[in-house]
């Protein structure tokens, strides 16, 4: 009992990185279609920003997390700019920008892998090494920290989705372009807040994995795989359904690893599994979008 | 005179490697494997239109099959062969009949995740696929008596290519390649006309992906070891660029590609050492942003202005 209540706490704390990483690709798919596999990247990409402020230059965590998430809020503008806007603004199809995207991913990728060492560099935790005890239930000081910022993240953005209007709006534009720019919503700045947006809460999930998993260049890969996985389980329509998705892929994942007798590197394999499974029999994942 | 074409193009390209030194007849080899492995991609992507990143895996699953089958378990080449296929064939229609049945870019995950999966399954496999060192110390068994080797080789890599490409270029002309684009292009259009979408795309997908698993198979025995690295992901997206580049949909924009990129590094090396990969990216999306029908497009409209 006490090894099943440590492995959720831990499980937990995974699920609400991948929920945030279903989140970005959420975020950016609502409102313009797109799919934007660099996801993974820009989570890497944090992780090295944190490197730099948090464990080279040494800076408060609150100060080095903020600088972090307002640097990727820019990355994710300027690749809309860059490499989305252009496309759309001349119509082409919407697989133009997918495969612009991949392009940005590898670019990134290399970008850091010319700038840093090979090795995985160390990315401090919020509040260091430690255990904290919830009665039964206990985990390291960075579990609790991800679980909490979290839940704050997924109560502020169903809050602005489901309550303002500027949510109302990004609502509008996924249901249907036209008809929303004919709203007077401005299309363009819908899309580079989504980009800004996905960028940014991306970068938040690889900023809070990183003390674990440290920062490595090949990083993004799985997370982008483990988010969009996580987003087909709980549905492309809701906010709620990314985190529920990732906290259920996160629980299979490890409970894998624990109690199957398989190799931990087949652990890999759950989120294809998984993705198979739902494509198959729930391809609107868990939670169905409001008509 | 069709097939003195053929003939001719075999006889061209096997004789070159025999004017080749031992290091040049290398590089020209895998440069016809390059080049075979994106004409079939560019029949699922340029003409098919779906992303897959599992075309290289594929490459890897024919790779692998043929040593395990043919010099672990000692079966007879043919039947390793079809062995090998059927197991592409499996594995492919596993991964494309669930991702095909929505609309989106349902496949191009999947792939992802098989072939990020296919590495681990190459490094965990224990004796089977020799873990993170792979596979070594083998070569072809004599085939009728003959020990095929060198430029030898090189002829056989020249008939898979031959042969690919000929199986491609009858299907793009036939009903099941006009299938593909109209899928690729409108897929209610094509349903309306009395396609079906996902059995297309599943064929599609399945039949591209037993022709990497055969040239893979032909790999296996040019450098006579098999071994996770080569099987990763970097591939997988080179196969996809050299597409972009070159134009997709086009044959001939699949050959200026993948013999464009495939040499790019060599030329390139002196100037940014290992880090090609970042010219690659920056090609893909300039040609993305500003020559969307690839280098074979800047050929097209310059044969119509003059």
């Amino acid at each position: 009992m006490q090894d099943f209540l440590e492995l959720a706490v831990s499980a937990t704390a995974s699920g609400c990185v991948y929920g945030l990483i279903a989140l970005a690709y959420l975020l950016m798919i609502r409102p313009t279609g797109i799919i934007n596999f660099a996801v993974g990247e820009w989570a890497m990409v944090a992780a090295f920003g944190g490197h730099l402020l948090l464990s080279r230059y040494e800076w408060l965590y609150w100060l080095g997390m903020a600088t972090v998430v307002a640097f990727m809020l820019l990355v994710g503008w300027v690749t809309e700019r860059v490499a989305v806007r252009p496309l759309v603004d001349k119509g082409a199809a919407l697989l133009a920008p997918i495969l612009a995207l991949l392009g940005v991913l590898v670019i990134t990728r290399e970008i850091i892998s010319v700038s840093f060492p090979p090795d995985p560099l160390p990315v401090p935790s919020a509040f260091g090494f430690g255990r904290l005890e919830l009665g039964p239930v206990g985990g390291s000081y960075q579990s609790f920290f991800i679980i909490a910022v979290a839940a704050l993240v997924f109560a502020g953005f169903w809050f602005f989705f489901e309550k303002t209007l500027w949510g109302k709006s990004f609502e509008a534009v996924s249901l249907n372009r036209r008809a929303a720019a004919l709203m007077g919503i401005n299309l363009s700045r819908v899309t580079a807040l989504s980009f800004a947006g996905g960028a940014g809460v991306a970068g938040l999930g690889g900023l809070l994995v990183s003390p674990n998993v440290s920062a490595h260049y090949l990083m993004g890969v799985p997370l982008a795989i483990q988010g969009f996985t996580a987003l087909v389980i709980g549905g492309v329509g809701r906010v709620e359904g990314a985190l529920l998705g990732g906290l259920l892929l996160a629980f299979a994942e490890q409970f894998t690893a624990r109690y199957a007798p398989i190799p931990s590197g087949y652990t890999q394999g759950v989120p294809l599994l998984l993705l198979m499974i739902f494509l198959l029999f729930r391809p609107t994942g868990l939670l169905k979008a409001r008509a | 005179m069709n097939y003195l074409r053929w003939i001719g193009a075999f006889l061209l390209l096997a004789g070159l490697p025999f004017f080749l030194g031992s290091y040049y007849n290398d590089v020209y080899r895998k440069m016809l494997l390059w080049v075979t492995l994106a004409l079939g991609y560019n029949f699922l992507f340029g003409i098919g239109g779906q992303v897959s990143f599992s075309h290289f895996a594929f490459y890897g699953v024919g790779a692998y099959s043929i040593v395990i089958f043919l010099i672990q378990l000692q079966l007879p080449l043919p039947l390793a062969i079809l062995l090998g296929i059927a197991l592409c064939v499996l594995v492919a229609l596993a991964v494309a009949i669930p991702s095909t049945r929505l609309e989106g870019f349902y496949l191009a995950l999947a792939t992802l995740a098989l072939a990020q999966l296919f590495v681990v399954v190459l490094n965990e496999g224990g004796a089977v696929t020799g873990g993170t060192g792979g596979l070594a110390n083998y070569r072809l068994p004599e085939v009728f008596g003959m020990r095929i080797v060198g430029p030898w080789y090189t002829a056989v890599i020249v008939i898979l290519l031959l042969i690919t490409f000929f199986i491609l270029l009858r299907l793009d002309r036939s009903w099941f390649g006009r299938a593909c684009r109209a899928v690729r292009d409108n897929p209610e259009a094509a349903a309306a006309m009395g396609v079906d979408v996902a059995r297309t795309k599943v064929i599609a997908f399945t039949l591209t992906s037993a022709l990497a698993g055969v040239a893979g198979m032909v790999y296996a025995f040019v450098d006579n070891t098999v071994n996770p690295p080569i099987f990763g992901l970097e591939n997988a997206f080179l196969i996809l660029f050299m597409v972009i580049v070159g134009g997709a949909g086009r044959h001939a924009g699949a050959v200026i590609g993948a013999v464009l990129l495939f040499l790019l590094p060599f030329v390139l090396s002196p100037l940014v050492g290992h880090h090609h990969v970042l010219v690659f990216g920056l090609l893909v999306l300039g040609a993305i942003l500003a020559a969307p029908k690839g280098l074979i497009g800047f050929y097209d409209s310059i044969r119509k202005n003059f």
